[in-house]
């Protein structure tokens, strides 16, 4: 999953940083692209925030470096640092124009006048702001709000852009269009960007890479392709999309779920016989109806929640609970009694158990 | 293990590069904190170190200062009790919409705030003294009615505001839904107000009981002019200065009122508040609290309006007695009150130039102070915020006992000067300007200034166009309330006067001690004429933009 070393833009270390006693960043390290926009995905208070903190220079990391294009930014304070954040809260100058809020890091860099109107004119005219020039922020939508944002992080250049939930403040529908039009400009200027979200969907929507962390650490580094196809563990499985986590076990070739024997799956790594094993499967991986010798089970309804293009069935199988997605319910009766289930081994996702397996995720699939 | 400390080394080294490469922020904490020690620590420090250990013993087993030490908590109880009641009815009355005339109570409640607290006292001489215009005038009595019951009701009416002011912030933010869903569940009247209303309150009483506590214990003025032979503890030591130089003595005393004032202060700040069912939230105003029964609404209308009136007679007789020619004796008006005092004495101007300075001074020092400790990360910063609050609780005298034996000897022998004058304003008023100015920084996200260090501003430049821009309202609140309390404050620089250096203030004391109560009124007049005038001048300077005592 590592990436090749000369296009690493930005190389984080084996950061680590704690908070009184607890390590919000336990040893992080991971390289980011040149031109690439990559995720930090997690669960609130996985460290991610810390993380981009850490590169922006409002903290400073307790061991461990940050590397921008190979020079050690150790002790350099942010206003040092060739890096821009854009605030989950926007942070905008609440007593200056969007106009002074975009020109107020060109004015620390002195630029002449007319050059510095030029630029924040063409810089707001990217991002859709003409005519707002003389509003203050509290005169814009939230969506106005987050473009002055960007615009006043892009107009001074920076190598990286750091963003932080960017979105979080936006309701659903414009999250949406926001993603894509951030995604389309990071594309445009080509700029390295770290975008850090609890959204997997976000995530998934928008990065060329994902970093998943948990607990300060960073458990899975790859394409949303690969996380999501290929998660490295059950929390990553569970955690980016929906999953069916199960215990079963293993016996010889053979995976023991309750009272249904099923042959293991070619692509699953050595288990001893006897072995406990956590399962992992996606909604849309199993089919309601008969499948091929071996990839079948039983099950009976519990429940069903109708959610328009979907029905979502809570499904009983040897004792445990999956959730199984009817794609194409309309015109149909809602399914009840014993039904006949088949799936796709290949996407069926084998760990051993008893890491630090998350199950409890289960109940709230 | 070896891992683990080096690491922590490794942290705490990262702490101190964080200061040495902003060598600015490092300076301006040195500043802070030597101006704290030198100006609030020593002082304090000095006046308990004074007294030997005969003071002590005296203090502790004499009768005479046992007998001060128990008027001195007597007549704080008692007015502290009267002046919260009539606070918590003011602040109640104000808060409901149904009250006539409500927006003028607001307004007499805040004059005793913006004036002299011991106007008080001189009307009160006015009126009931031995020339007193109801004993003497109208009534025919001849008699001594300086004591604890005149200087009860003085005090009460010079400190009902200071409860009026802390209880109306608390109603104002219990949200009145509560007593709509009360009623709802079949509560109303009396019933509703103490199972709802006054629960609610009761944190914000205690600390407003506690707030005005510190005052009261500590009020020099009142008990000067209306005490007579009721003395205690702040008054007997400016006698133990000035009538027996016993400074060891007058230290010891102006300790005695430390301890309970500093208790006082702790309940206050760090137990009490930490209790209050008020809530802050960010939404615009609730609703308006349902109405009251009208047998209530004129009720609290009376007693609103009595006290109002008592008020409104208290300074209208110190503006008529400043146009008398001899107070009792002779009405025909006269501007010959004003002719030694105002005209050609240099202390209302003093009272000015040295408050003002304290003001500004005292303003941008408190809003240093609180940037640094709320924004930068430095060994010992909760014994600066502590230190930048302390001033509350320092009764004055003994602000200006510590200042005397502080500053009398090089290296700061500042006695005799302005500065020194000047010094105490400054740093008695400093957790007025410090409090306003957290309350502001508080209100700013930190991810503003960092946005600006992100965006290549240094910590200073930052400071600039960033913080002080946005604070700027907290600092002029500061300026202004700064600015009214050093105009009027006595009991510190009352001990630190010197010829050429004499404020208003003391000066009404000496005029009023004298018994020329028409000089007295004359400057008294003068310096509220002088305070409110400038509060008018900014207000429009302002463009009346400025929120002041809740108005």
């Amino acid at each position: 999953m590592s990436m090749d070393n000369t296009t690493a833009h930005v190389r984080i270390d084996g950061v680590v940083k704690r908070f009184g006693g607890t390590e919000a960043v336990a040893g992080v390290s991971l390289d980011i692209g040149r031109g690439s926009l990559t995720t930090v995905l997690g669960p609130s208070g996985c460290g991610k925030t810390t993380l981009l903190r850490l590169i922006a220079g409002f903290v400073e990391p307790d061991a461990g470096d940050i590397l921008i294009d190979g020079v050690s930014q150790r002790g350099l304070p942010p206003y040092l640092r060739k890096t821009s954040t854009v605030f989950q809260e926007y942070a905008l100058f609440p007593h200056m124009t969007v106009f002074d809020n975009v020109a107020y890091g060109l004015r620390l860099r002195g630029l002449s006048r007319t050059a510095l109107t030029e630029k924040v004119r063409h810089t707001l005219s990217l991002m859709q702001l003409e005519g707002l020039e003389a509003r203050y922020p509290r005169e814009l939508s939230g969506g106005q709000q987050q473009r002055v944002a960007l615009a006043r992080s892009l107009i001074v250049e920076p190598e990286v852009l750091l963003m932080d939930e960017p979105l979080s403040n936006l309701d659903a529908k414009l999250r949406v269009s926001v993603r894509e039009e951030i995604r389309e400009i990071q594309r445009r200027v080509g700029i390295t960007t770290l975008y850090v979200t609890h959204d997997q969907e976000e995530a998934l929507a928008i990065s060329d890479t994902i970093a998943v962390m948990q607990g300060g650490k960073v458990m899975q580094v790859g394409t949303p392709r690969a996380i999501y196809e290929q998660p490295a563990d059950p929390f990553v499985a569970a955690f980016v999309g929906q999953v069916n986590l199960l215990r079963a076990k293993i016996e010889g070739g053979s995976l023991r779920l309750g009272s249904l024997l099923l042959p293991l799956p070619a692509n699953t790594p050595v288990l001893e016989s006897g072995e406990e094993v956590i399962l992992a499967l996606r909604p849309e991986a199993i089919r309601i109806g008969a499948g091929s010798a071996g990839s079948e089970v039983q099950g009976e309804v519990v429940s069903r929640t109708y959610l328009g293009t979907t029905v979502r069935y809570r499904i009983a199988v040897a004792g445990q609970h999956l959730t199984v997605d009817d794609p194409d319910p309309a015109g149909r009766p809602l399914l009840t009694g014993v039904l006949t289930l088949s799936f796709d081994p290949s996407r069926l996702h084998l760990w051993p158990a008893g890491s630090d397996a998350p199950l409890s995720h289960q109940d709230s699939l | 293990m070896a891992k683990a400390t080096a690491v922590q080394a490794w942290s705490g080294s990262s702490r101190v590069r964080a200061l040495t490469r902003d060598p600015l922020g490092l300076l301006a904490i040195v500043f802070v904190v030597g101006c704290l020690a030198v100006f609030v620590i020593f002082p304090v420090v000095r006046v308990l170190a004074q007294p030997g250990l005969t003071e002590w013993w005296r203090l502790f087993t004499d009768p005479r200062w046992l007998r001060l030490g128990g008027n001195t908590f007597l007549i704080a109880v008692l007015s502290t009790a009267s002046a919260v009641a009539l606070g918590f009815l003011f602040a109640y009355a104000t808060s409901r919409p149904d009250v006539p005339l409500r927006h003028l109570f607001k307004l007499v409640a805040i004059l005793p705030l913006v004036s002299p607290p011991f106007v008080g006292g001189l009307a009160f001489i006015l009126l009931f003294g031995r020339r007193g215009l109801v004993t003497y005038s109208l009534l025919g009595l001849s008699g001594d009615i300086y004591g604890w019951h005149g200087l009860w009701m003085v005090q009460t009416l010079a400190f009902f505001p200071i409860a009026y002011l802390s209880l109306a912030g608390v109603l104002r933010r219990i949200n009145p839904t509560l007593e709509y869903a009360a009623q709802d569940l079949g509560v109303h009247g009396l019933r509703l107000f103490c199972t709802v209303t006054l629960p609610l309150a009761t944190p914000g009483l205690a600390s407003a009981a506690l707030l005005v506590g510190i005052y009261a214990l500590s009020d020099f003025g009142n008990p000067m002019l209306v005490g007579g032979a009721f003395k205690v503890l702040a008054t007997e030591t400016y006698t133990q200065i000035t009538g027996w130089g016993d400074i060891g003595m007058a230290a010891a005393l102006s300790a005695a009122l430390l301890l309970p004032s500093l208790v006082l202060f702790v309940l206050q700040r760090y137990w009490v508040e930490g209790r209050s069912y008020a809530t802050i939230t960010g939404k615009g105003s609730f609703a308006d609290p349902p109405p009251m029964s009208p047998a209530v609404r004129w009720v609290v209308f009376t007693a609103c309006s009595l006290v109002a009136l008592v008020l409104l007679a208290t300074y209208a007789v110190v503006f008529v007695g400043a146009f008398a020619r001899t107070w009792g004796v002779n009405w025909r008006p006269t501007l010959e009150n004003f002719e030694y005092t105002v005209f050609r004495g240099s202390q209302l101007w003093n009272s000015i130039r040295f408050a003002g300075t304290a003001a500004l001074g005292g303003s941008f020092f408190a809003v240093i102070a609180a940037f640094l400790v709320h924004r930068k990360r430095f060994p010992g910063r909760a014994a600066v915020d502590f230190a930048a609050v302390l001033p509350a609780a320092l009764p004055g005298t003994l602000i200006g006992v510590g200042y005397i034996l502080a500053f009398n000897t090089p290296p700061l022998a500042l006695t005799g000067t302005g500065a020194i004058i000047v010094a105490a304003m400054l740093f008695r008023t400093i957790p007025v300007g410090y409090q306003a100015a957290v309350a502001g920084l508080a209100q700013i996200a930190p991810s503003i200034e960092e946005g600006a260090a992100d965006l290549g501003a240094r910590p200073l430049r930052t400071f600039w166009d960033v913080t002080l821009p946005l604070i700027r309202s907290a600092f002029t609140s500061a300026l202004i309330f700064t600015f009214i309390r050093s105009m009027n404050t006595l009991s510190a620089v009352v001990f630190l006067i010197s010829p050429g250096n004499v404020v208003a203030s003391a000066s009404i004391l000496a005029l009023a001690e004298h018994g020329d109560w028409g000089q007295a009124s004359a400057m008294a007049a003068s310096l509220m004429s002088a305070v409110f005038l400038l509060l008018l001048a900014f207000r429009l300077i302002t463009g009346g933009r400025l929120r002041l005592f809740e108005l």
